[in-house]
C-alpha cells in the first residue's frame, strides 16, 4: 500500500478551471520544519521535473540568445553566434524567449550542442525526439515495403528518473503524469513521432489531452475507506494479474515480457486503488474542454489549465515527474492565433512560412512561461515550486526547415531544489564537431534527482560527463 | 498474442452483453506500428493508462449489462438462492467465461472469478453484484483482452504450428466481423466442423454475408485509405469557404459507400473502387463536383461529370483533400501515397539538413513548373521521381477536390509516364495504368493481410502471399472471395512456433 508523502492537514482551495494563475497553495508547511526549508523529518523538499516538448524546432537567428557573428547568413542552414557562458546580465532573452521575462533568472539555455544520439539513425524528426528526450538511438522498424515507423530505443528521461524515484522509495500516487495540448499529432509513423515519453521501445506513454481526464487520473481513482468497492477492485485486478500469470505460462517470450509489462501495469493501479486520499481538498473539474471550435484548437486555453493542473499534482504531491507535448513531432498544429492557416509542419519546409514559424516559436514560449510563472508563485515554505523544479525544454529538430541534429533548442528551468544554476545562456559550439552533446544536459538534470547517477543515454548518445556550467 | 482493437474490444461487449453494455464500455486509444493498429496491438504493451480505461470501461459495462439484465439471463441457467450461492455463480461464469474467453474455462480460472463475485455478493447482499463483479474481472482479464494464439505442436515440423479450432473461430471471426466468436461459432469449432477444408470455408463464408460483415471491411479501409485523417484536418477558409467538418465527414462517407457498393452490394471487381464512374453524394459533395444534389440530408448515387477526369477513389474529395496542403495541392504527399499504400513502395524522407528551396519566381505559375526543381536537383530526384509525375496527374483537382482546368490562367497538364507501365494523360488514364499494374494487387493483398494479422510477412510467408495474389487475380480481383480465401489458407490457419 502506497503513501501519501504529503501532510494531511494541507488543504488545496479553489476550482481548476481556465485561469487559476495562483492558487496561493500552503503546501506541505506543516511537515516542513520551522525554517520552511526541509521536511521536518530533514529530508530535502521534493524535487519535481517536467520534460515540455514542441514539435518542428526554432528559428535560430531569432532563438540563440548571444549575437550572431559577422558574416552570418540568418537564413542559412547552421547561423553562428557568439561562443560561451554568458551570466546574469551578460546574457539577454532573444526574440523567440522573450515571453519568459518573468522567469530569466530561473533559466538555463543552452544553445551549440549536438545530438549526438541523432546520428546513429538518420530521419528527420525522430532522431531529434529520441536523441533529445532520451539520449538513446532510435529503433527503426523494418518496413519492407510498409510504412516507415520507429520506436524509441530506451526509456525517455522522465522513466528514468521513476525508476530512480522508486528505487529511493518514492512512490507518487502517480509515478509519473503525461499532458498534452495540441491534438494534430502524427500517429502514422510509430511511437517516436507519436509519444514524448517511453518506458521502453515497447511502451509509448501517450499525453492525455483532455484536462478533465486528467483531473481524473488525478483525483478520480480515490475510494473513501469505508466504501466496500475499493477492497473488491483490488480482489478484481488481483484475479487479473492470475490470468495474465497462467497466460504467461504458454506464450513465447516475447509475449511473457509483453503480460509482465500488463501486471505491473495492473499492480500500479491496485495501488492507486489502495492508497489514502490525498490531503489536499479536491478542487472542482476543469470547465475547459479540449474541442476544437471552427477547426480552431483552444492551445492557449488547454495549455493554461494544463498548467494548472500539474501544478496541483507537484503541490498536492500526487507525482514529481511530468512530461508536456506541446505540439507533436512532424506536428499538424495551426498556430492560427499567429495568422496561420497551414499546419506547421508542413509550413516549416516552406521557405516563405518562416516568418509563421517564428510566431509559431513565440506563442509555445508564451504557454511555457505560463507553466512556470505558475510554480514560480506557488511557495513551498521559503521557496517555490520552480525553486523545487528541474524542467527541461526541447524540440524534435534544430530548424524545421532542415531537420538539423545540431544546435538544438533545449532550456533547462528551475533550480533543481538548490542543485542547478540559472540565469544563463551557455552557447557551447558553432559546429558539432566541437560541441557538447546535448545527453550531457540530460546527465546534469538526471543528477537533481539521484547525485549517484554517472551515466545517461546509450550508443552514441551515451554520457558520463555532466554539463558543469548548470551545476550548482 | 494481439490485444484486441478498440472497435473489436467494443463490439465484443456488445455481442455478449448487449447494446447498453457496449454504450458504457470505453477502449483504449489503438497505436499503430508500420501503418496499422494491428501491427501495433501484436507488439506494443498495454501501459498504465490502458489497464486504468479496462478497468473502468469493464466495470461501468458490467454494470450496465446487469442493469439491462436480458443478456445477463442468457447466462444464468440457475436460479441463485441467495447473495453467495456459489454454485450457481459458477455456473453463471462458466457459461459467460466460455463466451468470453473463446473456450473453456479451467477450474482454477473459474474459481478466482467466482471468488471475487461472493466477496461482492457479501459486501452488498445482492447476487446482482455477485454477478456484476464477476462480468467485471472477466472483461478485464487479459484472456479477454488479448487474442491468444498458441496453437498445436505438429509432428515432424518445430516451427510451425496450428492454431486450435477456437483460436481459428476466434480469429476468423474478429477479422471477418471485428468481433468476439458467437455460441454457435464456438460450438462448431469445438465439434470439429472447422477442421475439415469445407466446414471451415463455409463458416467463413457466412460470417462474410453478415451485415457486420460490411462494417469490418469499411473499418479496414478506414485505415489503408488514410479517410481516419478527414475529421482533423483544416483547409483555408479563405479559398475554400465550402469546407466544413461536416464536407469532411461526407467525404469519408463517400468513400465508404463506393467501397461497400463495390465489395457487398454488387461483389464487383475491387478494383472498381479505383476506376469507377460511378459515386454517392450528399447535397455538399453534389455541389462540390457540379452534379444533381439529392435532397437535404439523403444520399444518392450518381455518374462523375463526363469532362472532369475522376476516376473512383482518386476521383473522390476524400482523397484529394486529404493528401493536400491546406491551401495548395501536393502532389508530392498525393505520389507518395499512392507509391505506400497502394503499391507498398517505401519512400524516403527528404535529406536531412538540406534546404528545400522552392524557386521564388513568380514566372512560375503552375505546380508542375514549381516542382521542377526537385527533378533537377539529383539529391531530390531519387525519390521525388517516383512520387511527383503521379501526383501531378492529379493536379486538375484542388485541395479539396474542385475540378479546375487552369493554374494561375495557365493549363494544367496532368500527363506523364507510369514507371514501365505507360503513358497517360490524366488521373483516370494513370488509375487504369495502376489498377493492372502488378504491384497494385500485390498490394492489396498486402494490406489485407497485415492488417488482419497483425504482421509484415516474414519470408517463409511470401509463397502464401503470391498464392493468394494468384487467386485474388484468377477469381476476378473480387474482395469478398478473398477474405475467405485468406482464412482458408495456410498462413490465416497456422502461426510460427513461439520463441
Amino acid at each position: 500500500m502506497s503513501k501519501f508523502t504529503l501532510s494531511r492537514r494541507t488543504m488545496l482551495r479553489g476550482a481548476v478551471g481556465t485561469s487559476l494563475a495562483a492558487l496561493g497553495l500552503p503546501l506541505l508547511e506543516a511537515m516542513m520544519n520551522s525554517h520552511g526549508t526541509a521536511l521536518a523529518g530533514g529530508q530535502p523538499l521534493p524535487v519535481r521535473f517536467l520534460s515540455w516538448f514542441f514539435g518542428n524546432g526554432v528559428r535560430l537567428d531569432q532563438w540563440v540568445p548571444s549575437a550572431a557573428l559577422a558574416g552570418n547568413n540568418p537564413d542559412g542552414d547552421q547561423p553562428k553566434f557568439e561562443t560561451g557562458l554568458f551570466q546574469g546580465d551578460a546574457w539577454q532573452l532573444s526574440e523567440e524567449l522573450a515571453p519568459l521575462a518573468e522567469v530569466k533568472e530561473y533559466l538555463s539555455v543552452l544553445s551549440g550542442f549536438y545530438n549526438k544520439a541523432g546520428q546513429q539513425n538518420r530521419r528527420g524528426h525522430h532522431d531529434g525526439a529520441a536523441g533529445c528526450l532520451s539520449g538513446i538511438p532510435f529503433i527503426a522498424l523494418d518496413s519492407g515495403n510498409a510504412n516507415y515507423a520507429s520506436k524509441f530505443g530506451g526509456p525517455t528521461l522522465d522513466q528514468v528518473i521513476v525508476n530512480r524515484l522508486q528505487a529511493q522509495g518514492v512512490n507518487t500516487y502517480l509515478p509519473s503524469l503525461h499532458v498534452g495540448v495540441s491534438k494534430r499529432i502524427t500517429t502514422g509513423e510509430g511511437p517516436s513521432l507519436h509519444h514524448i515519453a517511453h518506458k521502453g521501445p515497447d511502451e509509448p506513454i501517450a499525453s492525455v489531452l483532455s484536462p478533465q481526464d486528467v483531473y481524473d487520473q488525478l483525483f478520480g481513482n480515490f475510494v473513501p475507506q469505508d466504501d466496500p468497492s475499493g477492497a473488491l477492485r483490488t480482489a478484481m485486478l488481483d484475479a487479473v494479474a492470475e490470468d495474465a500469470k497462467r497466460l504467461k505460462q504458454r506464450v513465447g517470450k516475447a509475449d511473457q515480457l509483453r503480460l509482465d509489462a500488463h501486471i505491473d501495469s495492473v499492480a500500479q493501479l491496485r495501488q492507486q486503488i489502495a492508497a489514502l486520499p490525498p490531503t489536499c481538498t479536491k478542487p472542482g473539474s476543469p470547465t475547459q474542454t479540449n474541442e476544437d471550435t471552427d477547426g480552431k484548437e483552444p492551445l492557449e486555453e488547454v495549455a493554461h489549465v494544463m498548467a494548472d493542473l500539474v501544478t496541483l499534482a507537484y503541490s498536492c504531491d500526487l507525482t514529481r515527474v511530468a512530461t508536456w507535448q506541446q505540439s507533436g513531432s512532424v506536428g499538424g498544429t495551426v498556430y492560427w492565433m499567429t495568422g496561420a492557416t497551414t499546419e506547421e509542419h508542413g509550413l516549416s519546409h516552406e521557405p516563405g512560412g518562416q516568418d509563421l514559424i517564428h510566431a509559431a516559436v513565440v506563442f509555445n514560449m508564451t504557454c511555457f512561461a505560463y507553466l512556470l510563472e505558475n510554480l514560480k508563485n506557488t511557495q513551498e515554505g521559503d521557496s517555490t515550486l520552480l525553486d523545487n523544479s528541474a524542467i527541461t525544454l526541447v524540440s524534435d529538430a534544430a530548424q524545421g526547415i532542415t531537420h538539423s541534429n545540431f544546435d538544438m533548442p533545449f532550456v533547462v528551468a528551475g533550480k533543481g531544489g538548490g542543485k542547478l544554476k540559472s540565469d544563463l545562456h551557455h552557447r557551447s559550439a558553432n559546429d558539432r564537431n566541437s560541441a557538447n552533446n546535448t545527453s550531457d544536459i540530460l546527465l546534469s538534470v538526471l543528477q537533481c534527482f539521484d547525485e549517484s547517477a554517472t551515466e545517461v543515454g546509450a550508443d552514441e548518445g551515451y554520457s558520463n560527463t555532466p554539463l558543469a556550467s548548470i551545476k550548482a | 498474442m494481439r490485444r484486441l482493437l478498440a472497435r473489436q474490444y467494443l463490439n465484443a461487449i456488445g455481442d455478449l452483453l448487449g447494446p447498453e453494455a457496449k454504450a458504457a464500455a470505453t477502449a483504449p486509444a489503438d497505436q499503430p506500428l508500420n501503418g496499422f493498429d494491428m501491427i501495433g496491438a501484436a507488439q506494443l504493451n498495454v501501459g498504465d493508462v490502458g489497464v486504468v480505461e479496462y478497468e473502468k470501461s469493464a466495470r461501468a459495462a458490467a454494470s450496465a449489462a446487469v442493469d439491462d439484465g436480458s443478456r445477463i439471463d442468457d447466462y444464468l441457467t440457475c436460479t441463485p438462492s441467495g447473495p453467495t450461492d456459489e454454485a450457481c455463480l459458477d455456473t453463471f461464469v462458466r457459461n459467460f467465461g466460455r463466451l468470453a474467453f473463446r473456450r473453456t474455462l479451467a477450474d482454477d480460472e473459474a474459481a478466482d472469478i467466482v471468488a471475487v463475485g461472493v466477496a461482492a455478493g457479501e459486501a452488498y447482499s445482492s447476487f446482482d453484484q455477485a454477478l456484476q463483479y464477476a462480468v467485471a474481472t472477466a472483461l478485464e482479464s487479459p484472456s479477454f483482452v488479448y487474442q491468444v494464439e498458441v496453437g498445436e505442436s505438429l509432428p515432424g515440423d518445430p516451427t510451425v504450428r496450428k492454431l486450435t479450432s477456437n483460436e481459428l473461430a476466434t480469429r476468423m471471426s474478429f477479422f471477418l466481423i471485428d468481433s468476439t466468436p458467437s455460441a454457435d461459432l464456438l460450438d462448431m469449432a469445438e465439434s470439429g466442423t472447422l477442421d475439415s477444408a469445407e466446414g471451415l470455408r463455409a463458416a467463413a463464408e457466412s460470417l462474410v454475408a453478415r451485415p457486420e460483415a460490411a462494417q469490418a471491411v469499411a473499418a479496414m479501409y478506414d485505415e489503408i485509405l488514410g479517410l481516419r485523417a478527414l475529421p482533423t484536418i483544416t483547409k483555408s477558409g479563405e479559398l475554400y469557404p465550402e469546407f466544413s467538418p461536416a464536407l469532411a465527414a461526407s467525404m469519408r462517407q463517400e468513400t465508404l459507400s463506393l467501397l461497400s457498393d463495390v465489395v457487398f452490394t454488387r461483389d464487383a471487381d475491387f478494383t472498381e473502387l479505383f476506376t469507377s464512374n460511378h459515386t454517392f453524394v450528399d447535397a455538399g459533395l453534389a455541389s462540390l463536383y457540379g452534379v444533381t444534389a439529392p435532397p437535404a440530408g439523403e444520399w444518392h448515387e450518381v455518374t462523375f461529370p463526363a469532362d472532369q477526369p475522376r476516376s473512383g477513389f482518386f476521383g473522390q474529395a476524400s482523397f484529394l483533400s486529404t493528401q493536400a496542403h491546406i491551401e495548395l495541392t501536393s502532389p508530392t504527399l498525393r505520389g507518395k501515397f499512392v507509391r505506400e499504400r497502394l503499391l507498398c513502395q517505401s519512400i524516403n524522407p527528404p535529406p536531412n539538413d538540406v534546404i528545400t528551396e522552392f524557386p521564388d519566381d513568380e514566372g512560375l505559375k503552375t505546380m508542375r513548373e514549381r516542382l521542377q526543381v526537385h527533378q533537377e536537383n539529383p539529391s531530390c530526384a531519387g525519390c521525388h521521381s517516383l512520387t511527383d509525375p503521379i501526383g501531378l496527374s492529379f493536379e486538375n483537382f484542388d485541395s479539396i477536390g474542385r475540378h479546375r482546368l487552369t493554374e494561375n490562367d495557365v493549363t494544367i497538364d496532368a500527363s506523364g509516364e507510369l514507371d514501365d507501365q505507360g503513358n497517360f494523360a490524366d488521373g483516370a488514364e494513370l488509375a487504369d495504368l495502376l489498377v493492372n499494374d502488378p504491384n497494385f494487387t500485390d498490394c492489396l493483398v498486402r494490406n489485407v493481410y497485415r492488417a488482419s494479422l497483425g504482421h509484415l510477412e516474414t519470408d517463409g510467408e511470401e509463397v502464401v502471399v503470391e498464392h493468394l495474389v494468384g487467386g485474388f487475380d484468377d477469381g476476378g480481383r473480387r474482395l469478398r472471395a478473398f477474405l475467405v480465401e485468406l482464412v482458408v489458407s495456410d498462413a490465416f490457419r497456422f502461426v510460427g512456433a513461439e520463441q
